[in-house]
């Protein structure tokens, strides 16, 4: 093939054209910024809007914004499990598949899952197994396909919050909801519900990093618990113990929106 | 992931052991396996350390290559973690079996060394920008019998310490080309800094207490374990949840201190160890595989 040496052929490998800020204006420090986006204390989650139902295909669908955090999330099944080498067939699979789209972060992503997406989907479904009653499907494998439209922070958090709630639109018998909540902890700074700003920034702290919990609030039994960074054991409690606190403020919009949910779909039909 | 079937009556057995802090092989709740370490085991590596604690074994082997530096990092080196479960371990692990267990086991340990201080990477830098070393740290299960993290954590330790990168020495010519000379005497090498890499603590809850260091048999009686990695000062690197079960806020606080304590007391003595057997030098009688 003839090779064309006028044309200025680009990068083998493309990158992303915010790797060419400088160097000062790339790296935004966590304690710099004295305060938080739209006037928010460190301790206040943003503003949460959550609906049921908007995949009308699926059994169950919900849909979760938290500042600019988007996701949406549909459940399938219970339907007939497609492992059946597994050895435990007396209780149901919970079948999780955590996907960001391409567009989702400032770095595109790719279409395949990449084992950082893979890591999430395992923790998701660690988080919600304890809230199924995954006893009363048998043989039975049901279907969590999570989707994050756009990342702006705690990802998996509000996750594991949107998939509780399709769970519940779906019907599948459950203990208690499952709601999730994450911090950024540096040096003495706890910042509860960090954007992406917020929960990427380069610290050289000694007491930093990001902790994600998921929480079963009637039964008070925390599902999930994901942390890294370098913490010192107390502040490491403060953090999980915030973070329960959080979760706890999640609950009544989460609780409003199933019902809203239920509300319509048994709604008497209308009496000519 | 590699599991047993144990009978209800063994089941209460094997709980009520641990509830009064007595364990199926005589050990404590907070007490280790006999745990045996031998570095430099194959020669075809940069450094490389082979432990077995109670019936699980381990093989790390790391390699250090010349690559590319991330771009959003191009002062620093960096590692990458990739653990085999050999079909050798258990014949679940057959094909691809075994790719969910490793794929779970190296993102944890990702997460592990996702810090600043873990490991010194600038140290890794040969010219920013442009080359790094690049570690590759392969993990082997040879055998499970639980407690796959711990013992992959302090094999990773000590693989770490055993790791001799060669010297390299940039030379430019007239055309301000860069050239990579590496130095060919053998003890011309660089030495990483292990101090504060992490070691694992997984703990096992069980019936009300959890147990340090589960076996295969007691890992099936537990719904719910806690992993937490922790540096020879305490620091906390990374904690997770693993399991199909839920933990009471409380618990989790009290596993996150048993973790730290037990975690803390384990690097003094491996360190020693790991002192002692390099001390030895060329007169030391290899052990390999068949001890």
């Amino acid at each position: 093939m003839p090779v064309d040496n006028k044309r200025v052929r680009g990068p083998e490998i493309s990158q992303s054209p915010l790797l060419f800020l400088p160097p000062d204006s790339q790296i935004s420090k966590v304690s710099s910024s004295s305060g938080r986006q739209g006037a928010r204390g460190n301790g206040d989650i943003r503003p949460l809007f959550a609906r049921c139902g908007l995949v009308s295909q699926a059994k169950g669908s919900a849909y979760l914004e938290a500042g600019n955090t988007k996701i949406i999330c549909s459940v399938y099944g219970p339907r007939e499990t497609e492992r059946k080498d597994e050895t435990d067939m007396k209780s149901g699979r919970l079948v999780c598949d955590f996907r960001l789209a391409p567009f989702s972060c400032p770095k595109r992503g790719a279409w395949i899952q990449n084992a950082e997406e893979r890591d999430l989907s395992t923790a998701l479904a660690e988080s919600l197994q304890p809230g199924a009653c995954l006893h009363r499907y048998p043989r039975a494998q049901v279907d969590v396909n999570v989707v994050v439209l756009e990342n702006d922070g705690s990802a998996l958090a509000h996750a594991v919050t949107c998939a509780s709630m399709a769970l519940a639109d779906a019907g599948i018998e459950m203990y208690d909801t499952v709601l999730g909540c994450a911090l950024r902890q540096d040096e003495e700074r706890c910042l509860v519900d960090p954007d992406l700003a917020e929960e990427r920034a380069e610290s050289s702290a000694e007491n930093q990093g990001r902790v994600v919990v998921a929480l079963l609030p009637n039964l008070n039994q925390i599902s999930g618990l994901q942390a890294d960074g370098e913490m010192r054991e107390d502040s490491l409690t403060a953090a999980v113990r915030t973070c329960v606190e959080g979760c706890h403020r999640l609950y009544p919009v989460v609780q409003q929106a199933i019902l809203r949910a239920v509300k319509k779909k048994a709604a008497p039909p209308p009496e000519k | 992931m590699a599991t047993v079937q144990v009978g209800e009556a063994e089941k209460v057995y094997i709980m009520h052991g641990v509830r009064d802090d007595l364990r199926v092989d005589g050990r404590g709740c907070e007490d280790y396996r006999h745990m045996e370490i031998e570095t430099d085991v194959v020669s075809n590596t940069d450094g490389s350390a082979k432990v077995s604690l109670g019936q699980t074994d381990i093989l790390v082997g790391i390699k250090a290559e010349i690559g590319k530096p991330k771009p959003m990092v191009p002062d620093e080196g960096y590692l990458e973690f990739f653990v085999d479960c050999s079909a050798n371990a258990t014949p679940e692990f057959e094909g691809r079996g075994g790719e969910e267990l490793g794929v779970e086991l190296s993102n944890n340990l990702y997460k592990v060394f996702n810090n600043k201080h873990s490991l010194d990477l600038r140290s890794l830098c040969i010219c920013p920008g442009e080359h790094c070393w690049v570690l590759y740290v392969d993990v082997l299960l040879l055998q499970c019998d639980g407690n796959l993290f711990d013992a992959m954590s302090i094999a990773i330790k000590a693989a770490l310490f055993n790791t001799r990168i060669p010297k390299v020495h940039i030379s430019e010519d007239e055309e301000g080309g860069k050239e990579i000379e590496l130095s060919d005497d053998p003890y011309d090498c660089m030495r990483l800094n292990v101090e504060n890499v992490p070691c694992i603590v997984t703990l096992c809850k069980i019936g009300h207490r959890h147990v340090v260091d589960a076996t295969l048999l007691e890992k099936a009686c537990s719904v719910a374990s806690l992993l937490i990695s922790v540096t020879h000062k305490g620091t906390v690197t990374c904690v997770r949840k693993l399991g199909g079960g839920s933990l009471d806020p409380d618990s989790i606080f009290e596993m996150t201190e048993t973790g730290k304590r037990v975690g803390k007391m384990v690097h003094a003595p491996l360190m020693e160890l790991l002192q002692k057997e390099e001390s030895l030098g060329r007169e030391r009688t290899k052990v390999g595989f068949l001890a």
